[in-house]
């Protein structure tokens, strides 16, 4: 009977997990399997792939040469100086508001995920018209204060301010209903206890708040993280990585080697090195978490 | 040791596409071979076919971006035509928009499914080439004994010849010219620009047409790769030399940049580099239909824009320094090195490049200049103005620079980026000329050297 | 018991709130409204909120460029495929690594993640080569099949199912279900509000989705919106009222899906409880 058993469940997670099995071997796993065996090769995408020469870690050598590999990781990592703080903070700020039961409240939850929804070719377009000079409502706004707005996406300081402000701006609902979801994890009884010793609200977010909010704050680090150092398509299309590289990015980068530039091993080369560090990141946070994370119970 | 488990990872994978691919492998399997086989089948076996009443029917791809953007319906028409003459041959075309060409042809150049015929741009075409993935077309050409290449124009024509071998047809050039609001000129009682003017007589006019308060400005050019290599030929200099060798900070292209400048810095003819009104694409256009601009250098593929400007305006050539010079874009289809019908390949590039049917219908449409060298073709062409000098658009041809492809042609994205990038700091003033062009002969430098 | 300082300070949260969803759905006001103007209006300065007239001519203008009609419906086919067969092939993956343990599982889960760290741009090669060597280009097939497979989904429904108490599957079992019953009538009945967020997630990604559509189509009947839309942009790259009218055209569906799913949404991702 319990042999039987055994096997009924062998069967079943069988069953269950071979669908998802297939698909993830055949479409994520061997073209990820191949973008390595690329890495190793001059491949331009031009030439038919099964005529593919192979020419050892040269193409990881270069990367490590290459001045555009560096400023795209450098401009990552000014984004993420101006990113995350904005979007862990107001995050936080806007899920611990979602969270009072007052009226409207739905309709606040739903209106700031309406941006997360939309493509990024989409609202990346709005936003090349807002922040355009010549029709932008953004400058207009500005000058109806007295302020001569600046070249925005064409200034090599300001382009990567626009793309950090329209990047919360699209992201910011993700997080904070992220956020909101924890803090509706937090029970009541915390803070009763905490209203008994007559402590200030202040004390509270700080006690509290904060500490049994954390794993699901590092979940939304650990993904946000993820996503930037993947900063693309917003990029793409608002400043094209310019002006003079300002707002190159790693992606951005791969995408150009591979199909402009007819250098796809360079490319292969180039995005398993932001594997390692994307990896890296995500192995710190993991281990930030096992040391740092307060959890309940 | 790498090489060795690289090949053998590659042929586990291989092993598992095919496995993968078991319910319908047996078609791909039997196709690909052959197409790797096809080209030496196709071509011996074409010119025994041709003259054959009835053919087996085909269907050939094509993959295009010049109809994109109001043409799509133009091209078919011109397919269409093509079909009713030819119908043993279907051609099933598709348009991919210019942004995502390179992405698309490239992929499918990769995985061994090219299309039979592809568009590509002069600048393309020489990398295209020299990867040897173009057909030759001299079998067909020899085989046709009713083709002559003096129905293009010879310069057009070459343009698409790789080391002797034809490897594509031009279908379609267009060059860059002065524009000019004839208005602004009468308002100031000024002479009209031609041939014999120079940067000097542009500038002295200018001077006089610009009206800052009225936000009227003389002149106007961008300044970006394109530009510059067009307005250093028109001083003498060029991106390369006799050898091969980069030539880019010269003082004649030194001296040509500071020029681009100092329209807008010093004389302040052009409008503020750091303007942004001027920096978003076809503000430039939107500004001389408003009568903001009484100088400008726009592509003739500009024409139908300005049909309904009020106010006259006119073409003229382009003034240079120290000699003329002006761009030449070609556009020309070739055909796939694997494709199996070379027989129908040839028949359609010729008719949809030279046969009065097609190009008339290009014509008709306002699409772009056929590179035909038949007069009577053209007097069609001619005769549609505005712009009343139209014969300009041929003259300018006497002083073209074709884009400075060098020495190695898939190089030609990352080499112009490479510029491109410096020519932004200078525009913005982060560099100085002389600065720009030493930083971006360093960089080219070392791309050749890779 | 409602005193003055609660009033100023409910106040200043509605405030605070208001202020911040006209922050954020100010732009998409704006791209309907100029959706609707001519061309002389929509760089008019200074602005105007709303169209003077609305006008349909863009709409009119784009259905001209690339059929409109085709392109929306294979989006929706694509989409809701992808959509629904995603929902089941990850509710079922999860439901293993969440309930039935097996050697490796832990390994395989996070196999499964690292296929996040690595950018689509460089993997759509060899899966091209994959699908050209399977016959799948130009097929629905081939636009569906690589939408199918979330490591995200997977992950998000894996914690919802974890906080299903054992016990409740174990007196399933007692009555002599089956590990297909106890799925099928235990485990989706439970895990609803995470399949509607995971709904939001797996529609948006598909109807969104421009590069692989791209490449892997080649005839007009199977192509799908962002396509017909990206032919817009070189020809108009400035020509706002016709990109805005293009994109009300892409957004108008996918918001009817969100405000369809999202009375479960909230809920769906408060029960995942991610840690």
């Amino acid at each position: 009977m319990v042999g039987q058993r055994k096997w009924n469940r062998r069967i079943a997670a069988f069953v269950f997990l071979l669908p998802a099995l297939i698909g993830l071997a055949a479409f994520q796993l061997l073209p990820m399997a191949s973008s390595v065996i690329i890495s190793f090769s001059d491949w331009d995408l031009l030439s038919k792939w099964t005529q593919i020469h192979f020419i050892g870690w040269d193409n990881y050598a270069d990367v490590f040469k290459d001045d555009k590999s560096y400023t795209s990781i450098k401009n990552i990592f000014i984004f993420l100086i101006g990113y995350m703080p904005f979007i862990t903070v107001l995050g936080t700020f806007f899920a611990v508001l979602l969270n009072r039961n007052i009226r409207g409240i739905k309709f606040y939850r739903a209106a700031v995920f309406v941006p997360v929804i939309t493509s990024w070719v989409a609202v990346s377009i709005v936003w090349r018209w807002l922040l355009n000079g010549q029709s932008g409502l953004v400058n207009y706004l500005l000058s109806l204060v007295g302020i001569q707005g600046p070249i925005w996406l064409q200034d090599d300081f300001w382009a990567m301010v626009a793309i950090i402000a329209v990047t919360v701006w699209k992201d910011i609902g993700f997080v904070s209903i992220i956020l909101l979801a924890g803090l509706q994890d937090i029970s009541d009884d915390y803070y009763e206890a905490a209203d008994l010793d007559g402590a200030s609200a202040w004390r509270k977010l700080w006690q509290i708040t904060i500490p049994l909010l954390s794993p699901t704050l590092f979940f939304v680090v650990t993904i946000s993280l993820i996503n930037s150092f993947q900063l693309f398509d917003q990029v793409l299309i608002m400043t094209n990585g310019g002006p003079a590289g300002a707002t190159s990015t790693i992606v951005e980068q791969v995408y150009r080697n591979a199909f402009q530039f007819n250098k796809m091993g360079f490319a292969a080369a180039q995005s398993w090195v932001l594997f390692v560090i994307i990896f890296s990141v995500t192995m710190v946070m993991q281990w930030l978490q096992r040391r740092w994370v307060v959890y309940e119970r | 040791m790498l090489k060795k488990s690289g090949i053998t990872m590659l042929l586990i994978i291989m092993v598992f596409l095919s496995a993968c691919g078991s319910n319908n492998g047996n078609n791909a399997e039997s196709s690909a071979p052959a197409s790797s086989s096809s080209p030496s089948e196709s071509a011996s076996a074409s010119p025994s076919e041709s003259p054959s009443a009835s053919k087996e029917p085909v269907t050939i791809k094509a993959l295009m971006y010049t109809p994109n953007g109001g043409q799509e319906e133009t091209m078919k028409a011109m397919v269409d035509a093509f079909q009713a003459a030819n119908t043993d041959v279907t051609v099933d075309v598709e348009v991919v928009p210019y942004a995502d060409y390179e992405t698309k042809l490239n992929t499918l150049l990769a995985s061994g499914s090219a299309p039979d015929i592809f568009e590509v741009g002069y600048e393309n075409f020489r990398k295209y080439a020299e990867k040897d993935l173009l057909l030759d077309l001299n079998p067909s050409i020899e085989a046709d004994a009713s083709f002559d290449p003096g129905i293009y124009k010879k310069l057009a024509y070459d343009a698409f010849n790789y080391n002797g071998k034809q490897m594509g047809v031009t279908e379609s050039f267009s060059d860059v010219v002065l524009y000019y609001n004839k208005d602004l000129f009468d308002a100031k009682g000024l002479a009209y620009p031609d041939a014999s003017w120079t940067w000097k007589e542009e500038l002295e006019a200018a001077q006089k047409l610009t009206d800052a308060k009225a936000g009227v400005w003389g002149t106007y050019a961008p300044i970006q790769f394109y530009e510059f290599y067009k307005t250093i030929g028109q001083n003498g200099g060029g991106v390369w030399d006799a050898g091969g060798k980069p030539t880019i900070n010269s003082p004649a292209n030194v001296e040509a940049l500071q020029w681009m400048i100092d329209k807008a810095s010093k004389y302040k003819v052009s409008p503020a580099l750091n303007d942004d009104t001027f920096n978003q694409p076809d503000a430039d256009l939107n500004a001389f239909v408003a009568g903001k601009i009484a100088m400008v250098r726009f592509g003739i593929w500009n024409f139908g824009r300005f049909k309904d400007a009020p106010f006259k305006w006119d073409i003229a050539l382009e003034p240079g320094n120290t000699q003329k010079a002006h761009h030449f874009f070609a556009d020309g289809l070739t055909a796939s090195k694997t494709t199996k019908h070379a027989d129908a390949v040839w028949r359609f590039l010729k008719f949809y490049t030279s046969d009065p049917a097609a190009v008339s219908k290009r014509i008709e449409a306002g699409w772009s200049v056929p590179a035909v060298a038949d007069d009577a073709v053209m007097e069609a062409y001619y005769k549609q103005t505005p712009p009343e000098s139209k014969k300009i658009v041929t003259e300018a041809l006497d002083s073209l620079v074709l884009p400075p492809v060098g020495p190695k042609p898939e190089m030609w994205g990352e080499f112009t980026g490479a510029v491109g990038e410096e020519l932004d700091k200078a525009k913005f003033g982060k560099s100085t000329a002389q600065e720009a062009l030493d930083a971006a002969q360093k960089k080219v430098e070392e791309l050749l050297s890779k | 018991m409602r005193g003055r300082a609660w009033m100023i300070k409910n106040g200043m949260i509605h405030l605070f709130l208001l202020a911040a969803s006209v922050t954020l759905l100010f732009p998409f006001v704006w791209m309907v409204s100029g959706g609707f103007k001519d061309s002389l209006e929509v760089v008019k300065m200074p602005p105007q909120l709303l169209p003077s007239h609305w006008n349909f001519d863009n709409f009119r203008q784009i259905e001209q460029f690339f059929p409109l009609y085709r392109f929306l419906l294979n989006s929706v086919g694509v989409a809701v495929a992808t959509t629904v067969l995603q929902l089941l092939v990850c509710a079922m993956a999860a439901y293993v690594f969440a309930k039935i343990a097996f050697k490796g599982n832990q390994a395989v889960f996070m196999l499964f993640l690292t296929t996040m760290m690595i950018p689509a741009q460089v993997t759509m090669v060899p899966l091209f080569i994959l699908f050209a060597q399977t016959n799948l280009i130009d097929t629905y097939a081939g636009l569906i099949l690589p939408g199918i497979f979330s490591a995200y989904g997977i992950f998000l429904l894996r914690q919802n199912i974890m906080t299903i108490p054992n016990e409740l599957l174990e007196a399933a079992f007692m009555d002599g279900a089956s590990y297909y019953r106890v799925f099928g009538s235990v485990i989706l009945p439970l895990i609803k509000p995470t399949l509607a967020a995971l709904t939001i997630f797996a529609f948006m990604s598909s109807w969104n989705s421009f590069l692989w559509p791209l490449i892997v189509t080649n005839s007009k009947e199977l192509m799908t919106l962002p396509l017909g839309l990206s032919k817009l942009q070189g020809k108009w790259s400035t020509e706002w009222n016709l990109l805005m009218a293009g994109n009300v055209i892409s957004f108008l569906p996918i918001f009817g899906v969100y405000l369809f799913a999202q009375r479960y949404f909230i809920k769906g991702m408060t029960m995942t409880g991610i840690k």
